[in-house]
């Protein structure tokens, strides 16, 4: 067991006369047991730095450690990592046994029947022992996930590395697989990287998540840190379904002025804003609030353009202006109770309350300002 | 033979229209009312009337050999009867000309005497089991060294090297040559006053050595230059067969601690079982042929001394020797090896459902 660091990693790929940056200066540290979630969209470079720590990419600059071992130049086979791919890469030819049994054969001098012992146990433990002697070609998506599973644990590695190991199970199997990997990952206490570009996987599995954009990090923090303080606007964006509402607006006096509504705000959020102007205001749907009647600044009278209900909830697409074309027009996305009665063409009144919204800088895109972790833990409390 | 007539109308019009019958195999379907127009079929239009014979007959084969199986036979009793006459029909044919004593310049074999004098003749023959024995070693030996150096070849230029199209070209080219230009570039390199073979040798001070002239050498030349020729064509079929292996059981295999070696031994090299045994049918097959690269070499019937394979000592015995008999003895025997190659391998592909 120990820490995995990872310090100012950079790849490039060469293709042709142009240098491609696939992961840029990223620089995280992993703590012994914590299982860290790398999400991101595709071609983020989550996988490339993945497979920078099991060593089948080479790394163009950086170091990365594992306790006090600088591994940048220590071959795969020698850095006591086991990896989860994500089409399993069980060995057909062999029987679930035998791929089980590879691993310890190949990086240990264990003798035969101490690693047959191992790999009972651990089939045990995956509740796999029936298994054993099949070919991966028998077995279903979820029993080679699990065979790929053991393949890693049995090895007893000091980092387990899984790349989208569930991406390829149906849905209800997945969340059954999420929650046993947590399981497993607790008991067995071993530092875990897991890549996935889902994220439902991100926000409930890790200790902690790492988002990347463009091969660049842009956050690493505890899943509702990521969730309720966002960095940048790419987090707020990535993170919840349906995803953050955006309008631009500037800053004018005590006013956010957008295309389509005025939006007073107080001298607090006013201070976090400094001089920027241009601002980008979010708001996550859940925290908009349909109320009665219009009373106040923050409240808006609106249209109902389309409802999708999902059985616990109804998302609603808000229409400031009912006569706009339903194209271009700001649309504000809510989430509604699902045994609230809405239909399409509906005039509501919308409340975005002045604690849970968002500024971000236009440019940079970087967070001024954020609803704050207690409030948001106190309207859950509330509700 | 109206009736008959009557089918093959009715399959024809089965294949014109979109008919729901059509391949559920179904007898007892004849009389349902047709769902294109309210056709009803010949049973029903003459009720009361028993099937004939033909038909019943017919039923009967269909029911047997699947549905459609007379009605598709204008498609395949052609080609049927050519391979029939003149591979099976010849092999027959051959076979019985082995069971006579036909010989020298007799008009016809004679076919009303018929033994197995021919195959006791072979078995005393200490040259036809000379030459038994090195067919069976230039089988063996030419088959195992040229996928081995096929294998080689393509794990080599699958390691993503550069000019890999290049390579794999120049590997394949010999393929493409025929026996007669590859037996004349080894005579020349095997020549032995100025081949390069003994001048290669003949820098580290060995040599010269009579390649074609030492019996206990000539059949090892003759596998070394096909070889030469084949392993272009195994590299192919590895290639194609590590294409097919996903990259991530290479990294699998190097994050579970294996060399490179143990890698390709234990987790590559297991995967190839198709392509190997793919491979190695062509390459007894083309093993089996040899008979013209060796009568290229000598430009005649009788290969250099330790060289003579069954080929050429049947094609010797019937031409040159005019023992028609047991000449197609010999041939016999050769076929018998043939078929001893393929026969598993068909029943192997059979039973993975690849026939």
């Amino acid at each position: 067991m120990a820490t995995l660091e990872l310090d100012s990693i950079t790849k490039t790929f060469q293709d042709g006369d142009d240098e491609i940056v696939a992961v840029d200066d990223i620089s995280m540290s992993i703590d012994d047991g914590e299982f860290l979630v790398v999400v991101g969209p595709s071609g983020c470079g989550k996988s490339t730095t993945l497979r920078m720590i099991a060593g089948l990419e080479t790394i163009t600059s950086g170091t990365i450690s594992l306790g006090d071992r600088v591994i940048n130049d220590v071959p795969s086979q020698e850095r006591d990592i086991a990896m989860v791919f994500q089409s399993y890469a069980l060995y057909p030819h062999m029987t679930v046994r035998q791929n089980m049994s590879f691993g310890l054969e190949e990086s240990t001098d264990l003798p035969d029947d101490e690693i047959s012992r191992m790999v009972s146990e651990t089939a045990d433990l995956l509740d796999i022992p029936s298994l054993l002697d099949r070919k991966p070609s028998d077995l279903s998506g979820g029993q080679q996930q699990r065979v790929a599973l053991g393949r890693a644990i049995v090895r007893d590695p000091e980092v387990f590395l899984m790349d989208e190991p569930l991406s390829n199970l149906d849905a209800k199997l997945r969340a059954q697989m999420r929650t046993e990997l947590q399981r497993l990952q607790d008991d067995l206490g071993v530092t875990t990287v897991y890549v996935t570009h889902d994220q439902t996987e991100a926000m409930t599995m890790g200790d902690r998540i790492a988002i990347l954009d463009g091969g660049e990090l842009q956050q690493i923090a505890t899943p509702l840190e990521c969730y309720h303080e966002p960095a940048n606007q790419f987090v707020a964006s990535f993170l919840g379904e349906p995803s953050m509402n955006f309008f631009d607006v500037t800053l004018e006096g005590d006013r956010l002025v957008g295309d389509a509504f005025e939006y007073p705000v107080g001298a607090e959020i006013r201070d976090d804003v400094g001089d920027v102007t241009d601002l980008v205001l979010g708001i996550r749907p859940e925290s908009v609030e349909l109320v009665e009647a219009a009373g106040g600044d923050h409240d808006f009278e609106m249209t109902v353009d389309v409802v999708e209900p999902m059985g616990d909830e109804n998302t609603l697409y808000l229409q400031f202006d009912p006569d706009a074309d339903s194209e271009g027009a700001a649309t504000l996305v809510a989430t509604t109770d699902g045994l609230t009665p809405v239909s399409s063409g509906e005039a509501v009144v919308a409340r975005i309350p002045e604690e849970a919204i968002h500024l971000f800088d236009r440019n940079t895109g970087e967070a001024l300002h954020n609803r704050s972790m207690e409030e948001a833990a106190q309207q859950i409390d509330l509700s | 033979m109206s009736n008959f007539y009557q089918r093959v109308r009715r399959a024809i019009n089965l294949s014109a229209s979109d008919d729901q019958r059509v391949g559920d195999g179904d007898e007892g379907g004849r009389d349902a009312v047709r769902t294109d127009g309210g056709v009803v079929s010949e049973d029903s239009r003459n009720p009361g009337s028993e099937p004939g014979v033909l038909d019943r007959l017919a039923a009967g084969i269909d029911g047997r050999l699947g549905s459609d199986f007379l009605e598709s036979s204008i498609f395949w009793i052609p080609p049927f009867l050519l391979m029939g006459l003149f591979v099976y029909g010849a092999v027959i044919w051959n076979f019985l000309i082995s069971l006579t004593d036909y010989q020298r310049f007799a008009n016809a074999p004679d076919y009303s005497n018929l033994d197995f004098e021919m195959y006791t003749r072979a078995l005393a023959d200490s040259g036809f089991i000379d030459a038994a024995v090195n067919t069976f070693i230039l089988l063996v030996a030419f088959t195992a060294g040229t996928l081995a150096v096929g294998l080689i070849l393509a794990i080599l230029i699958d390691r993503g090297i550069r000019f890999e199209n290049s390579f794999r070209t120049i590997y394949l080219l010999p393929m493409s040559l025929s026996f007669v230009v590859t037996a004349q570039f080894w005579l020349w390199i095997y020549n032995f006053n100025n081949g390069i073979a003994n001048r290669v040798i003949g820098v580290f001070g060995l040599g010269p050595i009579s390649w074609l002239g030492d019996q206990n050498i000539v059949l090892w030349a003759v596998i070394f230059a096909l070889m030469w020729q084949f392993s272009g064509y195994a590299m192919v079929v590895y290639l194609a067969g590590l294409r097919a292996i996903p990259d991530e059981h290479y990294e699998a295999a190097k994050v579970d601690g294996a060399s490179t070696l143990k890698m390709y031994w234990r987790v590559i090299i297991p995967q190839l079982k198709g392509a190997t045994i793919s491979a190695a049918v062509v390459l007894m097959v083309f093993g089996m042929k040899a008979f013209d690269f060796l009568y290229s070499l000598v430009g005649g019937y009788r290969p250099p001394n330790g060289a003579d394979i069954l080929a050429t000592k049947m094609v010797r015995e019937a031409y040159a020797n005019l023992n028609w008999a047991y000449g197609a003895a010999i041939a016999i025997v050769l076929f018998a090896m043939a078929l001893g190659v393929i026969g598993p391998y068909l029943v192997y592909e059979f039973r993975r459902n690849n026939l």
